[in-house]
């Protein structure tokens, strides 16, 4: 449904690129996760669908007609959930839905189902007459949900829709995008959370300082690390390891990363003839934070 | 403008109206302080338009028993209603402003009017209590001048008779010229010097809400919906002119009919051009709102709005003659005056509500209100543009 060709940008007297290159491609019904530390271009990508800046660099398309075109025709194809409370505080839940329903261009009666079908999704129905204020950070989410949802786009673009709310908001809110996805609707779920990725994405795209680091189906990327054996093994020597491949650690974690001869089964006799004990072992999978680590040779978190 | 965009008009001006009834603060700094102010100096220069010489409390110390010193005592007391009994201690009666002024007749007064040659010493003695207004102490030295010189015409005429009334005031009438019905009073200059700094006030709850907007997201929400720049700065634009519009209306409500309840004076609006007032009220709206715009997309967080946009208020209404009237600064401050918008507002307020003025007299006024109002408008739009959403 929407394709990025080559897109780059480069804000007013910045040194370097926001985003450089970067080809991806969302479809109907899947959530394409997009996940990078603060300052890896999420937002840039989402700012440029979204229609608040232009395409600098390379193509967007959306069901083959460009982006400037389909936003000039039916910009509401495209809803953002951004990752502030994009509404009025002073204003109620109802009154919140009714101002931005309108502004969707949403008239008559089918406005007032838009507002209360949303109502019904993000379970706002008995706060709607709560001032926006009032609400507790997860019931804002929701609301942020909801004003996203009002005019039936084909393709929603969360901006980190879950910073600042409690777990249960949380389940909630990502049951919620589930539940879009598998009605049919194109995500795009931007996040700095590996969890919620891995929790929700079909697809996923790890961008790092402007650039696409790596693009696939989550189960594609998280088997990558298949010759990975990694143990968290308190007194361990780097020594008892290197035979079996290239060593990594980090505090008490390791890494080794097997050569092509070495059997997992000989590491671990290897740990016992040497007196150690792992705590952990992890083969053959690896999560995404080891993948960011891999591919930036950073922690995610370090380098937010 | 087709319906769908009015439909989007109409909702974010419901939802701007909405905020602002919500917003004591904003509110309070709309409607009541502007009353509040109309109200206050209203009272407090009530006497400065009309100065209540003829009924201050005061005293005469009669030092001199001739005929003439009686004759000015006479003239006086006519003129002043009674006096006050001359306290033992009338020095500190008037420190203390018990008595605003005495007259002391100094022995030889009589001698000096019967002279036939004019006085060369003082034997009339005017002292007030320390805090008088300036213009008051001018006026009753001027009086008691006057006054002397009266009797002094009258014993030189005597023989010649004078009918009754006749007096040297009588040879002269002063009146303040307004062209109409209309009375020059602290009422009259203060509802449109105070309606008009109130007008420009909409800065600071139009940018409190516009960086609330900005700063949630809620504008580029709202631009990725597909709303237009412009329209965003008309929904913005319309409620606040309806604002000025009510602001108006209870600013001279309070002119006309609280005023006098409170002891003060009433707003005139006998012989005032309606349309000329609205045309004046309007551009003045025009003014305020565009240079609230202007400002609102100018300033980047909550700080800057709460402080540059009241800060410009009060210096343009210093500069402007809403604080000093423009006619008691001297001319080079006169001259800085012109260049404050909220001058133009207060001077075509004046043309209208004080000089009986029509809508080519105010022309001017409106002119440069409507051309200032545009350019901030066309720089708000340049702002709102290029800073982003």
């Amino acid at each position: 449904m929407l394709v990025l060709d080559r897109l780059g940008f480069r804000y007013p007297a910045a040194t370097r690129r926001s985003l450089a290159g970067v080809s991806l491609d969302a479809q109907r019904g899947r959530v394409l996760g997009l996940l990078g530390p603060n300052g890896a271009g999420k937002t840039t990508l989402i700012s440029i669908l979204a229609g608040l800046l232009p395409v600098q660099e390379g193509r967007v398309e959306v069901d083959g007609v460009p982006l400037a075109a389909l936003r000039a025709e039916a910009p509401t194809r495209i809803a953002v959930a951004p990752q502030d409370y994009a509404f009025y505080p002073m204003l109620t839940v109802a009154e919140n839905l009714a101002c931005f329903a309108a502004a969707a261009r949403l008239t008559g009666a089918r406005r007032a189902a838009r507002v209360d079908a949303c109502l019904a999704t993000a379970q706002l129905q008995a706060f709607a007459d709560v001032r926006a204020e009032r609400l507790s950070g997860g019931l804002k989410r929701r609301l942020n949900l909801a004003i996203a949802l009002l005019a039936e786009p084909q393709l929603v673009l969360f901006d980190e829709p879950t910073v600042g709310v409690d777990p249960q908001s949380r389940a909630f809110v990502l049951d919620a995008i589930r539940a879009l996805a598998d009605g049919g609707m194109a995500v795009i779920y931007a996040s700095h959370y590996m969890e919620e990725i891995e929790a929700i994405a079909d697809r996923v795209a790890i961008l790092d300082q402007g650039r696409l680091l790596r693009e696939g189906p989550l189960a594609e990327l998280l088997s990558e690390g298949g010759r990975v054996l990694r143990l968290r093994a308190p007194g361990l020597h780097a020594d008892t390891l290197a035979r079996f491949g290239r060593v990594a650690r980090s505090g008490e974690e390791w890494s080794v990363q097997l050569d092509d001869a070495a059997r997992p089964a000989e590491v671990l006799a290897a740990l016992d003839a040497a007196g150690v004990r792992p705590q952990h072992i992890d083969f053959g999978r690896q999560n995404l934070e080891q993948l960011f680590m891999a591919l930036t040779h950073r922690s995610l978190r370090d380098a937010e | 403008m087709p319906s769908e965009s009015l439909a989007v008009l109409a909702a974010l001006i419901r939802k701007e109206l909405l905020a602002l009834r919500r917003d004591l603060h904003g509110l309070g700094a709309l409607f009541v302080m502007p009353m509040i102010f109309i109200v206050l100096m209203s009272l407090a220069l009530q006497h400065y338009y009309n100065p209540p010489a003829a009924s201050l409390p005061y005293a005469l110390d009669v030092r001199d028993a001739g005929d003439a010193a009686r004759l000015v005592q006479g003239l006086w007391v006519r003129a002043h209603g009674e006096p006050r009994p001359l306290p033992a201690d009338w020095r500190e009666a008037l420190r203390s402003g018990e008595l605003k002024y005495l007259v002391v007749l100094e022995p030889g007064l009589s001698a000096a009017l019967d002279a036939p040659a004019l006085p060369t010493a003082a034997h009339l003695r005017l002292l007030t209590e320390p805090g008088i207004d300036g213009h008051l102490f001018n006026a009753l030295r001027a009086e008691l001048v006057g006054t002397a010189g009266d009797a002094k015409a009258r014993l030189e005429y005597m023989s010649a008779g004078a009918s009754p009334g006749a007096s040297m005031a009588a040879l002269v009438q002063a009146e303040r010229f307004a062209g109409g019905a209309v009375r020059p009073t602290a009422v009259q200059q203060n509802v449109p010097a105070w309606l008009v700094f109130g007008m420009f006030f909409v800065v600071a709850s139009m940018s409190s809400l516009f960086i609330q907007e900005r700063s949630s997201g809620t504008l580029a929400r709202l631009r990725s919906l597909g709303v237009p720049p412009a329209l965003m700065l008309a929904s913005k634009a319309i409620p606040y002119l309806g604002v000025n519009a009510l602001q108006a209306l209870l600013m001279l409500a309070v002119g006309v009919w609280v005023m006098p309840l409170l002891g003060g004076e009433a707003l005139s609006l006998a012989g005032v051009d309606g349309a000329a007032l609205a045309v004046v009220l309007l551009a003045t709206g025009v003014a305020a709102v565009g240079l609230s715009l202007a400002l609102a997309c100018a300033v980047r967080t909550h700080a800057q709005a709460a402080t540059v946009g009241p800060i410009l208020n009060v210096l343009m209404g210093a500069v402007g003659g809403i604080m000093v009237p423009r006619f008691v600064m001297p001319p080079l401050m006169q001259r800085v005056a012109e260049w404050s918008p909220m001058n133009w507002g207060l001077e075509g307020l004046l043309v209208v509500l004080l000089r009986g003025g029509g809508l080519a007299e105010a022309a001017p006024h409106v002119l440069r209100l409507v051309v200032f109002g545009l350019a901030m408008l066309a720089l708000a739009a340049w702002l709102f543009r290029r800073r982003g959403f």
